[in-house]
């Protein structure tokens, strides 16, 4: 067990390492500037000194192979750099914000789970259904919605029409400022999870030992719990798992959408200003997370089912 | 009844979606871009005007059927290059195998570990907004599923025989993965695609939000839901069509994409449900 | 009609100022919004150009002088008096002697050279330093040919000489937030940057990242009975949508409006009363880029004027929120000619000078934009149909913000569109028409004109305010004749504020920028203000 878990943490490294080459890459030939971005508004004229200065600054007059270099070297001492915007550590910026998102992305997947799981399950007992066919129909539904557009729809009915929820922001924390953020994150994961939970569970209900514990003469109810709930569990923990990885990536247009303070937010805002070192940094969290998350996944399912580490 | 429901309904949304698109100019006498009067800004639903008008005094109906061509052109082309390079990258990965399967696999994992978003934002920093920008971004962005799909599919007729078969009568390598190997995976493929235009029109909506999708004067469903979010108290119309209109779309193509699977294989089960 | 427009901009204003006749009251909590961005980019002013950051700065700090919004001058404010010698170049500052800095140092000259020399140092890059290129040896400082600047002179703890190049008057650009005055014991350690200390009437308490703010009363403030406030919140919302929520929930003060939510809050009773308005010094154009053909030939310039109707845009894009542009000076600008005239929407007469250059079948142009809704695509998507009137095919090309500038510095465009500051100091805004001021600068359109070059430079020379005045209010007629660019709008901040909040004043520069010592509320304050 040792070994597989050393050889999937080992398998992380060639991949983060490509990762931040291609963001580096790609952000070092992307057009627009930080020094532009500093006149966009049209509020100071530009500033040629200024513009030579910031660039010798930030050192983006060396070659882009020196510069790819001292990047990963500081990388590998965990110094993400410094932000141009706003000259503190890279690290700082996103230790700041970085709770933020957690919040979110933990709040979304508890509500996916909390109402996607029981869905699927009772979906699968009476499959055909007209609880069944509804569910499934509003599942698809949940996936088909563009997120933003249901954001904005429950921002109007519950905040600017009925006044029940805040309709933006972090406020102090609190439960209600998290409320829509959490549901129109956590629609597409409970869509999946319903639809995951449902096929899981009908697969097992239909296995083989599930008819020889009937013909055994154990009762309908004793065998639903202990055979479909311990077999299907596995399918959704890592389903759970799997969107929950996903999830910080997909929180930016949410982030945005609701101004909240998380590392999507942060994302966008550095693109839109070309503060290139915290793009990049928010990147490879972003990845790192969802790659972490996914040898977790992998190594529980490993620990459960050992067939799973011969593969 | 669940399945044929999933089939009749997604065809029907789905033909109406493109009709609606393709017959745009006779359905609809307004041009989309021209046809802004000012003195009509953000006049409600009604005789005139079915959808209402927007904040430039367009009519929104003639938008949303205009959008329409926008957002399927955006859908079925980036998944068209999807569909080319991962069919491309995992039919050689899995007949090759060797060192270029291990490069292949490599690469899936990297594009699988940047969310697509993020990725797909990143080149249109480079490429800037716009039409051709958007299908090389979508495009490069969600080939991995079809890949592993395609090199996986590979192996196992490879392990049935069909590869050493044609072989031995003489067959080249290129002819080989063209007729023998493609053809027997065109199902899951067409699945994978369907579901994925509904993928790429809800990608198209999420990048004009931030920023970096079509560009106005040009109507595409996402940059009129973009537009429309200043005006909600004042305008809600201008934000409910076009949201609909990606909503039943892409619901068209998951429903069509869902039933297509369980015709073609019931028991077909892919990580991605 | 500007007449009236302007009459009622400081009618507004004086209605406000009516209402300060009431005494002001000491004590509460004020929740100010910072509505410019997601953010404050840093806490160390000298850093950045940024109006968002200096909504923060302008708690904590001071700078030497201060923009007076009543008497649309900037004026002294950590001197108590200035002496200038007689050739216009040497100013001798009398420092107050009770201003102290929130850690007990008192203010001395010592910290004003420190500060400038921090800014102007080539080795930080920092923005402010083009606002010192006027004081005598900045330039070689910035060079490093010297370690410190010949024209900054201590003569004693609390007097200060400072000699220029030339004749100026260095309120304009002294007066800058990003030169605030630092604490030459403290202000270069890394500390400061979190922990920053000052010279205003509020001290720093907290920082929030993405969130707000802090700040509370100093006692030791050089201002007798100034701050009334006991503290501030300055809460960081870049959303106008959500400062409309929060607003109306009574969750913040003061909200900074745009369009949509300015004409909502007219057509409000219970809000209408609480907007106050004020015309900005921004100027909204679309600069034609004088060497692609069509824009070398003034008739077509004037043409597109013509053709083009603004007030009707004004009225439904912008929703009445600008005033329509004459020429390149904006309304409170002295040398503003109100005798002029604006284009007038007359299509005929476009076609006709179109005819007259030889564009009778038209021509087609791309007009470089940003999403911005007051001054981006949306304007450009409007000007579509009207051009297509005349015969002219106008396409948008949409860019980044960050790509924006670049472009246009470049001159890589056929024309932007572009809302460029064109105040509070009249020189420097038509300086941007100078020929000998270079693109990558501000003179984006390459405009060359003689007859202005000359107007120009004789008000650069001139010393009397009131001819030097008049020569420049000749250069923006001049201007507004040549047309280099399309004269869309003047910017009308609006700042709705809730009714238990006095003392805002209407401030041309940046409306988002108030004296937060003048501010106080009464009793009518909710709970939690108090």
């Amino acid at each position: 067990m040792l070994r597989f878990t050393i050889r999937r943490l080992l398998q992380m490294i060639p991949t983060v390492i490509v990762v931040a080459l291609l963001i580096f890459v790609i952000f070092s030939v992307v057009p627009g500037s930080f020094a532009a971005s500093l006149i966009a508004d049209g509020r100071a004229d530009a500033d040629p000194a200024l513009l030579a200065r910031l660039n010798r600054e930030f050192g983006l007059d060396k070659p882009l192979y020196e510069r790819f270099a001292q990047y990963l070297y500081d990388i590998a001492r965990f110094d993400l750099g410094t932000s141009f915007r706003t000259r503190q550590p890279v690290v700082d910026l996103i230790e700041a914000r970085i709770w933020a998102s957690l919040k979110l992305a933990v709040a979304a997947m508890a509500f996916a789970a909390a109402f996607g799981v029981p869905l699927g399950f009772i979906a699968a007992l009476r499959p055909g259904s007209l609880l069944d066919t509804s569910t499934m129909i509003g599942a698809v539904s949940g996936l088909s919605m563009p997120q933003f557009w249901l954001g904005l729809l429950l921002m109007y009915v519950f905040a600017l029409q009925l006044g029940w929820l805040p309709s933006f922001g972090y406020g102090d924390g609190g439960l209600l400022h998290l409320i829509l953020p959490a549901i129109t994150l956590g629609l597409t994961p409970l869509a999946l999870l319903a639809r995951t939970t449902r096929a899981g569970v009908l697969d097992v209900l239909n296995a083989d030992f599930i008819r020889t514990a009937h013909s055994k003469g154990m009762s309908n109810a004793r065998v639903v719990r202990w055979h479909v709930a311990r077999n299907a569990l596995v399918l959704i923990v890592t389903t759970v798992g799997l969107q929950f990885g996903s999830l910080m990536g997909q929180a930016v247009v949410i982030e945005k959408l609701f101004s909240w303070p998380g590392i999507g937010s942060l994302l966008v805002d550095s693109v839109a200003v070309r503060d290139i070192p915290t793009v990049q940094g928010t990147i490879l969290v972003i990845v790192l997370w969802f790659l972490c998350i996914n040898t977790l996944i992998d190594l529980v399912y490993a620990a459960i089912d050992p067939r799973i580490k011969q593969g | 009844m669940y399945l044929r429901f999933n089939l009749v309904v997604g065809g029907l949304l789905t033909a109406l979606v493109i009709l609606g698109g393709v017959f745009a100019p006779w359905l609809t006498s307004r041009d989309p871009i021209m046809d802004a009067d000012l003195m009509n800004a953000e006049i409600p639903p009604g005789a005139e005007f079915w959808f209402g008008t927007d904040t430039q005094g367009r009519d929104i109906f003639t938008r949303v059927l205009y959008g329409a061509r926008v957002s399927l052109t955006v859908g079925v082309v980036s998944q068209g290059i999807n569909s080319l390079i991962g069919l491309m990258l995992g039919i050689s990965a899995g007949y090759w195998g060797g060192w270029w399967d291990d490069f292949v696999n490599g690469l899936t994992n990297v594009m699988l570990a940047i969310p697509s978003l993020i990725f797909a934002l990143a080149v249109m920093a480079i490429l800037g907004p716009g039409l051709s920008s958007l299908l090389i971004a979508l495009g490069l962005t969600n080939w991995s599923w079809t890949c592993r799909i395609a090199r996986s599919s590979t192996l196992s007729l490879k392990s049935l025989g069909y590869v050493q078969a044609a072989q031995t009568v003489g067959y080249g390598d290129i002819r080989i993965m063209a007729s023998q190997l493609l053809p027997n995976m065109v199902g899951p493929i067409l699945v994978m695609a369907t579901l994925g235009i509904g993928s790429a029109v809800l990608s198209e909506a999420a990048l004009s939000f931030l920023g970096l999708g079509i560009h106005p004067p040009t109507p595409s469903w996402g940059n009129m839901l973009t537009d429309a979010r200043e005006l909600i108290m004042i305008a809600p119309w201008a934000t409910i069509f076009p949201g609909l209109a990606i909503f039943l779309t892409v619901l068209g193509f998951n429903l069509l994409g869902d039933g297509l699977r369980d015709v073609l294989d019931p028991h077909m089960r892919t990580r991605k449900v | 009609m500007l007449r009236a427009l302007m009459l009622t901009g400081l009618l507004a204003a004086g209605t406000t100022a009516g209402a300060l006749a009431q005494t002001p009251q000491r004590g509460g909590t004020l929740n100010f919004t910072a509505p410019y961005g997601t953010s404050f980019s840093t806490l160390d002013v000298h850093a950045t150009p940024s109006v968002q950051d200096d909504i923060f700065a302008s708690a904590i700090h001071r700078s030497l002088y201060r923009w007076d919004a009543a008497r649309n001058e900037p004026v002294l404010e950590l001197a108590t008096e200035v002496n200038v010698s007689a050739d216009g170049t040497v100013f001798t500052y009398k420092l107050r002697p009770n201003a102290v800095f929130h850690h007990g140092k008192p203010l001395t000259a010592d910290d004003v050279i420190w500060t400038y020399q921090r800014v102007a140092n080539p080795a930080n890059a920092f923005p402010g330093a083009r606002y010192l290129a006027n004081i005598k040896g900045v330039a070689e400082y910035a060079d490093g040919k010297a370690t410190t600047i010949s024209g900054l002179r201590k003569i004693d703890d609390h007097t200060l000489e400072i000699t220029f190049v030339g004749p100026v008057n260095p309120g304009f650009t002294l007066m800058r937030g990003t030169l605030a005055i630092y604490p030459s014991d403290i202000g270069g350690t890394p500390e400061f940057a979190t922990k920053p200390v000052g010279l205003g009437p509020f001290r720093f308490v907290e920082h929030v990242p993405g969130s707000q703010a802090v700040v509370e009363r100093f006692d030791r403030y050089y201002k007798e009975g100034r701050p009334y406030l006991d503290r501030i919140n300055l809460v960081i919302m870049g959303d106008a949508s959500a400062r409309d929520v929060a607003f109306r929930n009574r969750e913040i003060d003061v909200s900074i409006l745009g369009p949509a939510q300015y004409q909502a809050y007219l057509a409000d009773p219970a809000l209408k009363e609480h907007v106050l308005e004020v015309a900005e010094v921004f100027t909204r154009n679309i600069g034609f880029n004088l060497s692609y053909k069509p824009f070398t030939d003034r008739r077509v310039r004037q043409a597109i004027n013509h053709a083009i109707n603004s007030p009707l845009i004004i009225q439904r894009l912008a929703r009445n929120k600008a005033y329509p542009a004459t020429s390149w000076l904006p309304l409170s600008a002295p040398p503003f000619d109100k005798d002029a005239v604006p284009y007038a929407y007359d299509p005929a007469k476009a076609r006709t000078l179109l005819a007259e250059a030889g564009y009778a079948n038209g021509f087609e142009f791309e007009v470089n934009a940003t999403p911005n809704e007051s001054w981006g695509v949306p304007i450009v998507e409007a000007i579509i149909p009207m051009l297509a009137q005349v015969g002219i095919k106008v396409r948008p090309r949409p860019v980044e913000s960050a790509v924006h500038a670049e472009l246009v510095t470049k001159g890589e465009f056929q024309a932007y569109i572009w809302s460029n500051a064109t105040g509070p100091d009249p020189l420097s805004a038509l300086q941007c028409f100078y020929s000998k001021t270079p693109r990558t600068a501000c003179n984006y359109t390459g405009f060359n004109n003689p007859e202005f070059d000359k107007l120009f430079e004789a008000a650069q020379a001139e010393r009397d305010p009131a001819k030097q005045t008049d020569l420049l209010r000749q250069a923006n007629n001049l201007i507004q004749q040549e047309a280099p660019v399309w004269f869309f709008n003047y910017n009308k901040a609006v700042m709705a504020y809730q009714p238990w909040l006095h003392g805002l004043q209407p401030n041309a520069t940046e409306m988002a920028l108030q004296n937060y010592e003048d501010l106080w509320i009464d009793s009518t304050a909710p709970a939690s203000r108090r």
